[in-house]
């Protein structure tokens, strides 16, 4: 019996408002970018988010960039969109958009 | 292993760009790319249409590539 790992993602996704798929876990990045994606979430005021170690799920790891047509991690999304990955980020947070994004109400 | 030059050679093969740069270590990269191909696509899109000519290469070649993507317009603008 194989997985559906495109549902298993598709559902973190849309149960958790904010998703970050990183390697490492946010205590414990085992990534730069990933260190940095933490790091610009919590300055754009987002404490609790839901994360993805995709270093511990290889499934998960390569199903995630086939999701978003994305190869890179870490990959971030929020309510249930793909925003993108470290760069488009740190553009946003630069920008202000990051935390308007987090803040907005449901 | 793979160089800046490498990886601009990819990317210009399959993007016809105005100005790209790119930095690295063998397997992190940053590019500064510049490209009309870009006009009226959002950020993601603008990544993804690199990643898609870069294809394969990102699973094995290439550990990480940085970008800042620009159109020309934008470049113009930011650079004035």
């Amino acid at each position: 019996m194989s997985r559906d790992v495109q549902k298993e993602i598709q559902d973190l996704v849309s149960n958790n408002r904010v998703v970050l798929f990183m390697k490492g876990t946010p205590q414990f990045p085992q990534c730069g970018f990933s260190s940095a994606a933490t790091q610009m979430l919590k300055s754009a005021g987002c404490n609790e988010f839901a994360s993805v170690n995709v270093l511990a799920d290889n499934d998960i790891r390569e199903g995630v960039k086939a999701f978003a047509n994305w190869p890179t991690i870490p990959q971030l999304y929020v309510d249930g969109e793909f925003v993108g990955g470290a760069d488009i980020m740190r553009e946003l947070a630069q920008s202000g958009e990051l935390q308007t994004m987090i803040s907005k109400p449901n | 292993m793979v160089t800046p030059e490498m990886v601009k050679g990819y990317i210009v093969a399959g993007l016809p760009c105005e100005l790209i740069e790119v930095e690295g270590d063998g397997q992190h990269f940053y590019a500064t790319i510049v490209s009309g191909e870009f006009r009226g696509l959002n950020m993601v899109k603008q990544q993804q249409k690199v990643f898609a000519v870069l294809g394969d290469r990102m699973k094995a070649e290439i550990h990480a590539l940085s970008m800042k993507t620009y159109t020309p317009e934008r470049w113009a603008e930011t650079n004035s």
